[in-house]
């Protein structure tokens, strides 16, 4: 049964992760209850092996949960079929990652219009989006270099585009400053800031990094695999 | 970027390695190669064995009695006792536009002999100009000329002549039954010899105007055994049959037209397996390739997990994972493809027009009645090339179907958390 507050972007109920390392298991997330609400700049925090990466591919759909629920507006992923989940990924859920994760043989322009070409948008919207948010990101004239030819910043600022360019719901970013100095975190993180601010965007960060803790308005903290504390900063 | 980016990813990843890129395409353009040089040259030998059964001595269409064959008997001549208008006849039999060339022959068994020695043989009464028309083995004689009519001349296989141990110039008894009973001799002259390279023939044949034959055998003027017919192409052979079926039809009752084919069915039979070969070839041949493909593929997902990970991350189905994968396979293909015609097409232009003779190291090779040359001879064959084509293509894809639905299965979550 879904929750009757609709008003909401994720919620999870007694979500469990185990993975199975030969014959041991190892419980990646325990048993987290949690709601996000749209708009929200929130933050999964806590050192490594805490679950919160763990915690945002289950959001994301990106693995199944051994136990427990979890919703993405009003659709619950647990028993969605994978071209489903390709599907709310695609509409609804906008990732960056650690690692860019940008396709090497596609420019720049090209990597952020990629889920746009998916979904099926038009060639002349498309450009009209990532010319509007390259503007925004100082990526003017880069747009038809291939990623090797981009610095990390460049790179992560190209995948924020390439996250939010499809008009997503959620953006679940894991650790996007972490191979960043602290100039291009300041520039990711105000870049994402003003799509949160402006367009509503929800965002939710599994970081351990301080810099994103402190502009996060809600810190959920985390301790191995489930929540320890949750924080909202003034 | 087009409105589908699986081509474009798929392309553009084939340059991301491109000596690995262009060892794969080697080997299947190498398949393609070999597939389409085997094969034309397969056909070259098979036209060859036709070309030479049909040209050297026999032609590709024979007008006979009906009771002519098996046993090829004296009095089974065209149109019976009688006998036929053989200008008319000739006429009627090359009416049709495919028929090159006609000639009349008259065949009697007899023996033939000088001094002290004797061989028996086949008479072949011939038009010397007809027949140089027509068929192939006594354009080039090997010593002297063609016998004049009413001279009492003839040529014989060298073989024979050298079994009769004469020489151009000798005196040759020739005997043998005749029409009315009694038995036919005459002294001949022999002018010259011939020698096709097949031993049944270059033994046992010995030729001589049709006039003197049917003057030594008792047969009347219009009294021939056989019409032998050359067509442009072997293999309208059966086709052109029917048509000069319907030109003689009327003139000649109980004649029948009978193409090489029925006249040398094994040869057809031989044609026809090696016919039947050319798909097993294309099987082995590219069946290895797609090994080669599939390891290469396999090799390039696996490096590229990663980025399946991130596709399926950002909404990409498992489906446009394989598209992408396919059409890497099916760019690598067309590059194969392109490759594979650049080498096969030079190869198949030269050794068309001027095939490497093989001979000096092998001879020539006798078979089912026909002497081959072993030339590396190619016959061009549009069909098998686009068939071959359409092989290369399809072991590209199907070979990159397995990497492919193993890069759509990676788990996305695993891949990019690094496990």
């Amino acid at each position: 049964m879904p929750p009757e507050d609709t008003r909401r972007a994720v919620r999870t109920e007694n979500l469990s992760k185990i993975y199975r390392q030969e014959a041991e298991e190892v419980q990646a997330v325990r048993d987290v209850s949690l709601t996000i609400q749209p708009g929200e700049f929130a933050a999964l925090a806590g050192p490594s092996g805490s679950g919160k990466t763990t915690l945002l591919n289950l959001i994301g759909g990106l693995t199944r949960p051994t136990h427990g629920q979890v919703w993405v507006g009003d659709q619950e992923l647990s028993e969605l079929p994978n071209r489903a989940l390709a599907r709310l990924r695609l509409d609804q859920v906008g990732f960056v990652f650690q690692a860019y994760n940008l396709l090497p043989v596609l420019t720049a322009r090209e990597n952020a219009e990629f889920p746009m070409l998916l979904q099926g948008v038009s060639a002349p919207e498309r450009t009209r989006r990532v010319d509007e948010l390259f503007a925004r990101t100082g990526m003017e004239g880069l747009e038809d270099r291939r990623p090797g030819k981009l610095s990390g910043g460049q790179q992560q600022r190209v995948a924020v585009v390439r996250a939010v360019a499809s008009r997503p719901a959620l953006v679940l970013a894991d650790e996007p400053t972490a191979n960043l100095d602290s100039a291009s975190s300041d520039a990711l993180l105000d870049l994402m800031d003003d799509l949160n601010r402006e367009l509503g965007v929800t965002f939710v960060f599994a970081t351990h990094d301080a810099r994103v803790m402190d502009r996060c308005r809600r810190l959920v903290r985390m301790m191995d695999g489930g929540v320890d504390s949750e924080e909202t900063p003034a | 970027m087009s409105q589908s980016p699986w081509a474009r990813i798929g392309m553009r990843n084939l340059g991301r390695h491109p000596k690995r890129t262009l060892l794969t395409a080697m080997g299947l353009a190498v398949g393609f190669f070999a597939s389409v040089v085997l094969v034309g040259w397969s056909q070259g030998l098979v036209n060859q064995m036709v070309e030479n059964s049909t040209s050297l001595l026999g032609g590709q269409l024979e007008i006979h009695d009906a009771e002519f064959l098996p046993e090829r008997g004296l009095y089974d001549t065209i149109g019976g006792r009688d006998g036929v208008d053989l200008d008319q006849l000739l006429t009627r039999a090359t009416s049709d536009v495919r028929v090159v060339a006609a000639a009349p022959r008259v065949y009697a068994g007899g023996l033939v002999s000088s001094g002290n020695s004797t061989v028996a043989g086949m008479l072949m009464g011939v038009d010397p100009e007809g027949e140089v028309a027509l068929s192939r083995f006594l354009d080039v004689l090997t010593a002297g000329r063609l016998p004049r009519p009413g001279q009492n001349e003839l040529v014989v296989g060298t073989e024979m002549a050298r079994q009769l141990e004469t020489e151009i110039g000798g005196e040759l008894v020739v005997v043998a039954p005749a029409a009315d009973g009694s038995m036919g001799n005459d002294l001949f002259t022999l002018v010259g010899t011939y020698r096709t390279g097949l031993g049944e023939i270059d033994s046992a044949f010995a030729v001589l105007p049709v006039e003197d034959l049917q003057a030594l055998v008792v047969l009347s003027a219009g009294r021939v055994h056989e019409i032998a017919v050359s067509t442009q192409d072997p293999w309208v052979a059966e086709e052109v049959a029917v048509a000069v079926t319907t030109a003689v039809d009327g003139d000649v009752l109980e004649a029948e037209v009978v193409p090489w084919t029925e006249l040398n069915p094994a040869l057809v039979e031989y044609a026809r397996l090696a016919s039947s070969m050319y798909g097993v070839i294309l099987v082995i041949v590219f069946g290895l390739a797609m090994f080669g493909v599939a390891n290469t593929m396999l090799m390039a997902t696996y490096e590229r997990r990663r980025e399946f990970a991130v596709m399926l991350a950002v909404g990409t189905t498992p489906w446009g994972v394989v598209l992408s994968v396919l059409y890497e396979a099916l760019a690598l293909g067309l590059f194969a493809l392109v490759l594979g015609v650049v080498m096969t097409a030079p190869v198949m232009i030269w050794w068309h027009n001027a095939p490497p003779d093989l001979t000096g190291l092998v001879g020539e090779i006798e078979m089912m009645g026909s002497v081959v040359s072993l030339t590396m001879q190619v016959e061009y064959d549009v069909n098998f090339a686009v068939m071959t084509a359409a092989a290369l293509l399809a072991t590209a894809v199907v070979a990159a179907f397995y990497p492919a639905v193993r890069a759509s299965r990676v788990p996305p979550a695993d891949i990019l958390s690094g496990l």
